[in-house]
């Protein structure tokens, strides 16, 4: 029995340490922390409802729209609004283009690493690199340039990004046996990881057209949209997204499916507590969470995979492990947030981050409950890829795989990129809804009149995961807030009864091949996006 | 009962000039004011930028005219007589005014039945003038420290750091603009309470003889 | 080595059909911001592409949201690629580095002892808790783990300069707003505190436009030749001094004026709306599809001061105001506390609890003490009438109240 420790788990957004025990080359235990707190829900007290649009969203520079859209929503369910059809269009794309914005980034520039070898790439036969792309269905790049490229980076000797990590590549020390690839799909990931620096930030240019700037953005106010579109402003978005849809049918989705062949072993750790939670994304026209695009429901699997409802009221949070003083188990709509640091331990307290749970459940977030929940609930496109990708990865295989083998750290990295090109697609129409939606004369874009107390929640989704934002107003002013974040239910640590949260379930189980070196850790940590 | 005469000596006309000046100016200032604040109908910002630089220049001119006008012109310093004086002893306490503070505060709290002697002006009244004074020039100058071209100027840098920013001077510049408003409210109220001679001779400069003598 | 790195960039630049003029186009517009002449282009490009050696330079993020580095992931060209791999030498960032956990940990150990890096700061410095409101790089049960403020203390110390990007970092940001729970505060306030005199460069909005982080390398790379003292005396600098509550002192910012010299308001494209009167008075509304001023709903572009209008967001896509969103100040000091109600033209006073006071506009105090005087003054009328003392005044006194006494006293004393 030994303790490892990832200290900081970078390639993330904030800070997060993971702290496991290996037994017999497998995680037997693990502790996730989160390292940072900062205080959001205090500094929202007392201020007007609607400037939480404004300040909730910079919890996170990664996932500021749905934050902010969760927020938006506690406003207006607080203050009794029903936004305008025209404004539900633009937040649904606004949103949908951080979605694939995020999940560009967060396969190629973030998760990539965990399984592409950047300097095995340099033997790569460039000829063979091109028949490979050409088999794989993916997308063609100058691969000779980036090879070209990438060995002037590796001899020039400054290694930027890459320094300290040049051994589990195999520069000076024995290359990491997880980095299994071979030369040439190394180097199409590595073109492609390049290019998709270019192409999320063209997703992020759609929300700075309809929305100001990303991250954080400006026009999704409580009441609708201050956004009016132009037909040139609808032109740059729609060209926008078909660019970026254009990149993920040719190469997230053939690289994810070029890459799963050779890390099917993936398939069979990293699942985790087996209880998916979704609160529904992307507003359908009747403002139904369970028949948003991406519904709301919660699955058990240790029920079977079928998906029960689930409300606001089904949330606690124990602050049992967490660094907090305020009472363990409040539902959030009455939650409480009293810092109280003492040492780390891992018998004791030892994260920032409250302990949520779903019908007194540790929950997973993110696109794998979602692509469950979608698919459960006959959601076509979503049943249609992952059906295709099920029928391609069972061939890799050599046998039939049941949707239940998603229920990994495999199906984890997959649903989120089937879920980049669904969300792709319906932006698209979505696009065409807006401007349709504009020719037949609707103009309203905002709500003003509002009432001055009440309570509200705002569910929704963010890319990774299910964000929950609830309020209390009295006389206009801001009473109570609570947050519970996708990061939240994910890096959750032990609640009450001592039963750990999603990411220490899925880590539990993992192989981890190099004790002095945890990859599989990483990649287990990663594919939460946490 | 009696009330003393408004000779035209107590305000010469240069000063009933001066009053005429700053109500109107003060009257645009505080609207075009409040326009800038929160433009309340289409199409003046323009003009009520202009309007309020215009006003605020006349004002602060006017004011300093009047300082120095004190020193030179003469005035009565006493109710209802033509004896006149340098017009700044009306500025400096009087013997009329010496231990009169707290009787005037009880006065006007009812607290006494007979009113107090005073110069022309009583304690409450000259101090409260005195204060626009300062008030004036300093609602310039927090004036000046939210206007871009001069912020950067050290005399008016160091007073938006003393202040924290640019938006807590807006906020200073409207406090002492509620000020002002409430002045010319218990003035207006306080010269006129007993009846309209003082407004007749400082603003159309008509004599009223004392009654009941 | 140098002709590597040169060869590199321009080997990119053909495969990305970048000509050598759009190059030269966008260096003019790096020159603007960091307030060189235009024509100063050529040796931007030269900076960029003939340095002998790419900058180390560390990334820390302290309590951050990590929106600077997806900012950064933003920038216009050089593309993002370009900047990490043939510009700076990035050995430390959190959010792109490929190591993690110890093997992260040791190259900011290996830098700091080499020196020649400059440290770019996101997020702000958490002193809460006793600076346990953020804490790194722990072994089993979190031994030897490094507190964010010591992280900071450590590589400062040896900088050539520290870049603090986005407000969090410049002052503390929104989470230094009230009640400011995990007491922070900015960089150049916590170094003041620590004796530390590395030059401090702030760089605030929420998050930082990557362009002007580009022009601020690109003036200590060019202008400077990586002399902290050049780099001071050779740009210029607007500065800011402020009171920073929590370590209690006077602390002075120096930002490039170039950049925060102007304000949003000055250089907006919807000036002219503004001085004709033609505002946006309803959000969504059809003035928001002509483009109509949004000082009416908050718009805070009159007391910011950032080249927003000029550099836009996202690589020129767009920027608040063009998008229809008044801007919420979110470059200025303090700006959540200084700005909210970002839909309001004044920001709210903090009573705190004071007489029962919580956040309340300036306008609700101002009306109500008008008010209250004007129903005082009436009640008071309505006393005076009462007491006869309306038409002709009360009866005056003989003779003061103070000299009857004391000629009653002088009596009593005979």
């Amino acid at each position: 029995m030994a303790r490892t420790v990832v200290d900081p788990v970078t390639r993330i957004e904030g800070h997060l340490r993971v702290e496991v025990e290996v037994t017999n080359g497998k995680v037997s235990d693990a502790w996730v922390s989160g390292t940072l707190w900062r205080g959001m829900e205090l500094v929202l007290q007392d201020r007007n409802p609607e400037d939480a649009f404004w300040v909730s969203q910079r919890i996170c520079g990664v996932c500021p729209i749905s934050h902010s859209h969760a927020s938006a929503q506690s406003t207006e369910s607080a203050l009794g609004i029903t936004i305008p059809n025209n404004a539900r269009i633009i937040r649904n794309l606004i949103e949908a283009a951080q979605f694939l914005h995020s999940h560009i980034l967060w396969f190629y520039t973030l998760a990539a690493l965990d399984y592409v070898n950047p300097v095995n790439a340099l033997s790569a036969n460039i000829a063979d690199t091109y028949a490979l792309a050409q088999a794989a269905g993916t997308r063609i790049a100058d691969f000779g340039a980036v090879a070209t490229r990438l060995k002037g980076f590796v001899e020039n000797g400054q290694l930027s990004i890459f320094t300290g990590h040049e051994g589990w590549f195999g520069v000076g020390a024995e290359k990491h046996p997880g980095y299994v690839l071979p030369p040439e799909l190394d180097l199409i990931a590595t073109a492609h990881y390049l290019e998709a620096l270019e192409l999320q930030a063209v997703a992020a240019e759609i929300i700075a057209v309809m929305s100001g700037k990303f991250p954080h953005h400006m026009t999704s106010i409580p009441g609708g949209t201050a956004f009016v579109p132009t037909e040139q402003k609808l032109d740059d978005i729609l060209f926008r997204f078909t660019r970026v849809k254009e990149f993920i049918d040719t190469a997230l989705i053939p690289d994810t499916l070029a890459i799963a062949p050779y890390i099917l072993g993936a398939a069979s750790f990293g699942g985790g507590c087996g209880n998916f939670l979704s609160w529904g994304v992307f507003e359908a026209e009747d403002f139904d969470p369970y028949k948003r695009y991406l519904p709301r429901g919660f699955i058990q699997t240790s029920k079977g995979l079928t998906a029960e409802k689930v409300e606001a009221t089904d949330v606690n949070e124990y602050v049992t492990h967490s660094w907090y003083s305020s009472p363990s188990g409040l539902n959030p709509a009455e939650g409480k947030t009293e810092p109280a640091w003492e040492p780390y331990s891992t018998d004791g307290k030892y994260s920032w981050g409250k302990a949520a749970r779903c019908k007194d459940l540790p929950a997973e977030v993110g696109p794998l409950s979602r692509m469950l929940v979608g698919y459960v609930n006959g959601v076509k496109p979503v049943k249609d890829i992952v059906d295709f990708a099920l029928g391609k990865l069972s061939a890799a295989a050599g046998a039939t795989l049941e949707p239940t083998v998603l229920v990994s750290l495999l199906g984890r990295v997959a649903a989120r990129n089937l879920e980049a090109a669904v969300v792709a697609g319906w932006a698209i129409e979505w696009v065409n809804e807006l401007i349709a939606a504009i020719k037949g004369g609707d103009s309203s874009y905002f709500v003003t009149e509002r009432a001055e107390a009440g309570k509200g929640v705002g569910l929704w989704e963010a890319p990774r995961g299910s964000v929950g934002h609830w309020m209390t107003v009295e006389n206009g002013r801001i009473a109570n807030y609570q947050v519970v974040a996708p990061t939240t239910w994910d890096i959750s640590p032990r609640d009450e009864k001592g039963v750990p949260g999603p990411m220490e379930q899925a880590l539990i189980g993992a192989p981890v091949v190099d004790a002095t070196r945890p990859l599989e850790v990483m990649q287990v940590a990663h594919s939460f996006d946490p | 009962m009696s009330t003393h005469a408004y000779y035209r000596e107590a305000h010469p006309l240069i000063f009933v000039i001066t009053h005429w000046i700053n109500l109107v100016c003060m009257v645009m200032l505080a609207f075009s004011g409040f326009y800038i604040h929160y433009p309340f109908f289409d199409g003046f910002m323009g003009v009520a930028r202009g309007m309020h630089f215009v006003a605020m220049y006349v004002v602060i001119i006017n004011l300093t005219f009047r300082i120095i006008a004190a020193f030179f012109v003469k005035s009565a310093n006493k109710m209802g007589t033509r004896e006149v004086d340098l017009d700044i002893k009306n500025w400096l306490p009087q013997e009329e005014n010496k231990h009169q503070f707290w009787e005037t505060v009880k006065y006007y709290l009812f607290l006494r039945k007979e009113g107090v002697i005073s110069g022309k002006y009583g304690s409450l009244q000259k101090i409260s003038y005195l204060a626009t004074i300062p008030l004036t020039y300093l609602q310039a100058y927090t004036g000046f420290c939210i206007y871009a071209p001069a912020m950067d100027l050290g005399f008016f840098k160091g007073g938006l750091e003393l202040v924290g920013g640019p938006m807590n001077m807006r906020i200073i510049h409207y406090f002492i603009m509620w000020v002002f408003i409430v002045f010319t409210m218990v003035h207006a109220y306080l010269a006129n309470i007993y009846n309209f001679a003082p407004s007749k001779i400082i603003f159309l400069w008509k004599e009223t003889e004392a009654k009941g003598h | 080595m140098a002709q590597e790195a040169h060869g590199a960039l321009h080997d990119l630049l053909a495969v990305r059909g970048v000509s050598r003029r759009d190059f030269l186009k966008y260096c003019g517009s790096v020159a603007a911001a960091i307030g060189l002449s235009e024509t100063m282009a050529p040796q931007v490009a030269a900076a960029l592409e003939g340095a002998p050696k790419l900058l180390p330079a560390l990334w820390i993020n302290g309590g951050s949201c990590t929106g600077c580095t997806e900012s950064i992931a933003q920038v216009d060209s050089p593309d993002v690629a370009t900047i990490v791999l043939d510009y700076l030498s990035f050995e430390y960032f959190e959010t792109i580095m490929a190591a993690a956990g110890t093997w992260a940990e040791e190259n900011i150990t290996k830098r700091v002892a080499e020196g020649g890096y400059i440290v770019i700061y996101e997020g702000s410095v958490m002193t809460g808790q006793d600076g346990n409101t953020l804490f790194v790089g722990g072994g089993p049960n979190n031994e030897g783990a490094k507190k964010g403020i010591d992280i900071l203390k450590e590589v400062a110390s040896n900088a050539v300069a520290v870049i603090a990007v986005g407000s969090c970092a410049v002052d503390g940001g929104w989470v230094m707003a009230h009640p400011n729970p995990a007491k922070a505060t900015g960089v150049a306030a916590f170094l003041q505190k620590e004796g530390i005199t590395t030059p401090v460069v702030s760089m605030p909005t929420c998050p930082v436009n990557p362009e002007w982080v580009v022009a601020m390398v690109v003036q200590l790379l060019l202008v400077a030749d990586r002399d902290p003292a050049k780099f001071l005396e050779l740009t210029q600098w607007v500065k800011y001094t402020y009171h920073d509550g929590v370590t209690d002192q006077d602390v002075t910012l120096t930002l490039p004026k170039g950049i925060y010299g102007q304000s949003i308001h000055d250089n907006c494209p919807r000036r002219g709306h503004f001085e004709n009167g033609e505002f946006v008075t309803e959000l969504g509304s059809k003035e928001e599809a002509m483009g109509y001023c949004l000082y009416k709903v908050g718009c805070k572009g009159p007391q910011t001061y950032t080249q927003c209008p000029v550099t836009r967001w996202n690589r020129s896509a767009s920027w608040c105001v063009n998008s229809g969103a008044p801007c919420i100040g979110c470059g200025g000091l303090n700006w959540v506390d200084n700005n909210a109600p970002f839909l309001k033209r004044l920001s709210d006073i903090q009573f705190d609890g004071f007489l029962g006071m919580g956040n309340t506009q300036p306008g609700h105090i101002g009306a109500a003490v008008g008010g209250a005087v004007a129903v005082g003054l009436v009640a008071h009328g309505l006393g005076m009438k009462a007491a006869g003392r309306i038409g002709d005044g009360p009866p005056m006194e003989e003779m003061k109240a103070y000299d009857r006494k004391r000629m009653a006293k002088k009596g009593g004393d005979k």
